[in-house]
């Protein structure tokens, strides 16, 4: 069956690639104006080299134990119970980030477009797309990132450089205490970090010996992308930033109709839709593949069962306006960022430490 | 042998259906009966070189004998337990008194069409001639493309009631041996009485039958099917059908055309992007046009929503029923046109596009946009005739989407089916390959399409014994 067979270089380069634009394209970039005003865009860039980090961390880690899963060199070297508690906390960060970027795509819509909507339709429209991709398997996962790939890069650069041509006002530096920086930082961090996911499928992603600048070339060429769309928000909305939060989208909102193409921010709702749907279902795989660590070979059913049950519940609770959205981003979400950018990063380099026992696979 | 009672056995055995003949002719003491189906076997090679010259014979007759005067190309010596098989087939079968041997001589013949042009693929430029529904004809039509040993016919059985014979044919030393013996395998595993059309084994060869999607490829023309061997597919002749099957199949090949192959490259990649948009205008077009009306009106351009909202004002129906309405009338039309004599159909052409269209919006029930998204959503749906079915389908499902859900569900949903697409893989060929997994190499016929003498290698989308086009 083709849900139980491996990604190849390209399909998990370019999972990870969709994914590091995770909750930092809509909300996030007006959050960190508010935080750090123009020298915020460093932050992303700050970030992105920890993040950068975390992926050389994982090639170390690959290239010593290539086929051994994540949690199998866990059990080995540290235990069952740390092997459990580290699959514990990748459930619970990717299902927080999960929450915050439903949450944040739920508001966007909610505001712009699907004003009567309630929140059932939006589950309608996410939860039984993300659990068939989900269940389809990382392959099918990644085959199907791959058709959309295209689409999301051309639009994502187009909505940069008509962002860029755009840019009419002249930002102030330097207003901004060190103090008040490095809070931003702190408060956001948890929408970073993604590129964790790599560990969880560490055993089932097959990258030959040569093929691992594929990954660092795509993950870096993500960064740059994400870098720039907050670049081009930021510079552009230096005043009215807190009236205008989605950023991709007010890139392309306000920029002077095209010809006879007339508005084209749709363009913009389209990449927001799609990455929203992999973003979701790459998280639910994440949780499956954590759930089946912490409970043992039990059927993917119950993980997923777990997933939408919680899901629909937390949603129900917390799901109202931007407001709430933020509080759990910053509040709730950052104490979490602490195992992508401490706890793992430390276990990886305790794990690089300790001598393989297998041979070297080319 | 007790000829006569032989003879009784098998029409008892054919239950005295009236084509069945036997005749007895004495020569000297011996008995020569002679059993076979009038229907399907010619009469006159019967009289002229086989009755004739044994009826002549003079002096001892035996077994021996009748194998050297018998002037037919096709004879075979058979066992008892054969007979009635052969019988079916349209060989004659011959006893001899003095002798325990069966002797059966194949001079089957009925009336067949000759190869022209299939109405399903009408050709511009390349060769106009189709299968038929003579398996022989079939076989022969290949064999002309292929002078070359490497052309292999391997011949089953499907059906417990029909016998119906089923033709692999594959090139020796390019296809890989592992599909043959996997279509063998899934040929041997059907259980079903009958096989009355290739289009039978469609879906019993599928690997996932329940699927929307199609999974094996069909043609009536052999230039496409012997290009498709060249690449290391598998051809599936089954016998009274004019399709014939090809083994591993990926949806770029529906996109491609044999037309493709005999013009200019560049204008042939130019006709697959167009078909590539006619497909997603057929798919998510009026799925599209209900959701911009219900839900992102306020990102139209303000002079087509001004059109927009002036042509819809006045209909009576929301959006998602006023297109619904068209497309089933659309629907209803085409079928009623594909069942009526072809005069009968000019005339309902014109009373459904004609008169129920202008009428209806002169009416003001339905509106001039809607009838014109849904006419070129149909229309589109034949720029890849061969999933139109599918594609028509998918059409009405993305119709309730965009109604109910809007570009969320639009594009939530063209996730889904490709996730789906993507999960189906056909004797080891993904169904999206070449552009999920991206396969360079075979994007070179993929949606641009490069010049033959740069395609110097199989597709590697499936296995194939040898991946280099200029080496056998």
């Amino acid at each position: 069956m083709v849900r139980d067979k491996n990604l190849n270089v390209w399909q998990a380069s370019i999972l990870l690639f969709i994914l590091l634009f995770a909750n930092k394209i809509l909300v996030l970039p007006s959050l960190l104006y508010e935080g750090a005003n123009v020298e915020a865009f460093f932050i992303p860039v700050l970030l992105f080299v920890l993040e950068m980090g975390l992926i050389f961390l994982y090639y170390k880690i690959k290239t010593k134990f290539p086929s051994q899963s994540f949690a199998e060199i866990l059990r080995a070297r540290f235990g069952k119970i740390i092997a459990k508690i580290v699959f514990a906390f990748f459930m619970l960060f990717f299902f927080s980030k999960a929450v915050l970027l439903y949450n944040v795509t739920y508001v966007f819509f909610k505001d712009l477009i699907y004003k009567e909507a309630d929140s059932f339709m939006f589950l309608l429209c996410f939860l039984p797309i993300i659990n068939h991709l989900a269940f389809s398997g990382l392959r099918v996962m990644g085959r199907t990132a791959q058709l959309f790939f295209p689409v999301v890069v051309i639009i994502t650069l187009f909505c940069i450089v008509v962002g860029i041509f755009d840019i009419n006002s002249n930002p102030l530096f330097f207003e901004t205490t060190a103090s008040a920086w490095f809070l931003t930082v702190i408060k956001h961090t948890a929408s970073f970090g993604d590129a964790i996911f790599l560990f969880v499928f560490m055993d089932k992603i097959d990258i030959k010996k040569g093929q691992w600048k594929i990954l660092f070339s795509l993950s870096g060429v993500a960064m740059v992308l994400v870098v720039a769309v907050i670049v081009v928000f930021i510079f552009s909305y230096t005043y009215t930033a807190f009236m205008h939060p989605y950023a991709i989208f007010e890139i392309m909102a306000y920029v002077k109709e095209y010809g006879g193409l007339g508005r084209i921010d749709i363009i913009s709702m389209i990449v927001i839709v799609i990455f929203t749907y992999f973003h979701l279902a790459i998280y639910l795989k994440i949780f499956m593949s954590s759930f089946g660590v912490l409970f043992g070979r039990i059927s993917d059913i119950y993980g997923v069962l777990s997933f939408n049950f919680l899901f629909v519940l937390i949603v129900w609770l917390l799901i109202s306006n931007i407001e709430s959205a933020v509080f759990f981003g910053e509040r709730i979400a950052t104490y979490l960022s602490i195992f992508s950018f401490i706890i793992i990063p430390f276990v990886n380099l305790v794990l690089l430490t300790f001598k393989s026992n297998e041979r070297r696979r080319e | 042998m007790k000829v006569e009672k032989e003879i009784e056995k098998i029409k008892e055995k054919l239950h005295n259906s009236i084509d069945v003949t036997g005749r007895i002719v004495k020569k000297n003491d011996v008995l020569v009966g002679f059993v076979y189906l009038k229907s399907i076997t010619d009469n006159l090679i019967f009289s002229q070189a086989i009755f004739e010259p044994v009826s002549k014979w003079k002096g001892e007759f035996s077994f021996e004998t009748l194998c050297q005067i018998v002037e037919a190309n096709d004879v075979a010596e058979i066992e008892q337990n054969e007979v009635i098989e052969k019988v079916l087939k349209g060989s004659v079968v011959v006893f001899v008194s003095n002798s325990n041997k069966i002797l059966a001589i194949d001079i089957q013949k009925y009336n067949m069409r000759t190869p022209t042009e299939p109405p399903t693929s009408p050709v511009i430029m390349g060769p106009r001639e189709g299968f038929t529904e003579d398996m022989k004809t079939n076989m022969t039509l290949l064999r002309r493309r292929f002078y070359s040993s490497q052309l292999v016919f391997e011949q089953t059985e499907v059906g417990s009631t029909t016998k119906t014979q089923v033709i692999l044919a594959y090139l020796d030393g390019i296809v890989d041996m592992k599909i043959v013996k996997q279509i063998k395998k899934k040929l041997q595993s059907i259980k079903i009485d009958g096989v009355v059309d290739s289009y039978y084994l469609l879906s019993l060869l599928s690997n996932r039958p329940n699927s929307l999607f199609k999974q094996i490829g069909n043609t009536e023309k052999p230039d496409i099917v012997a290009a498709k061997m060249l690449e290391g597919r598998v051809a599936v002749i089954v016998d009274n059908s004019p399709i014939v099957l090809t083994i591993p199949f990926v949806f770029l090949e529906d996109l491609q055309n044999s037309n493709d192959y005999y013009t200019n490259y560049i204008y042939s990649g130019f006709l697959r992007v167009i078909r590539l948009i006619g497909l997603l205008i057929a798919i998510i077009g009026p799925g599209s046009y209900i959701a911009l009306q219900l839900f992102h009106y306020n990102i139209l351009p303000i002079k087509y929503l001004i059109t927009i909202a002036d042509a819809t004002q006045q209909v009576p129906f929301t959006p998602f029923i006023e297109i619904l309405f068209i497309s089933l009338l659309f629907q209803i039309l085409y079928e009623v046109s594909l069942r009526l004599p072809s005069y009968l159909g000019l005339a309902t052409s014109i009373v459904g596009a004609l008169i129920l269209g202008d009428t209806g919006v002169k009416a003001g029930l339905i509106s001039p946009p809607s009838v014109i998204v849904v006419a070129i959503a149909k229309i589109a749906l034949y720029t890849i005739p061969e999933q139109s079915a599918q594609i028509n389908v998918l059409q009405f499902v993305f119709l309730i989407i965009g109604a109910s859900l809007g570009l969320l569900g639009l594009i939530g949903g063209m996730i889904y089916f490709l996730a789906y697409a993507n999960s189906i893989e056909n004797y080891g060929a993904p169904y999206l390959a070449p552009f999920s997994p991206f396969i360079l190499g075979d994007n070179k016929d993929g949606i641009i399409k490069v010049p033959l003498s740069d395609m110097e290698k199989r597709p590697k989308s499936f296995k194939t014994k040898n991946k280099d086009r200029n080496d056998g």
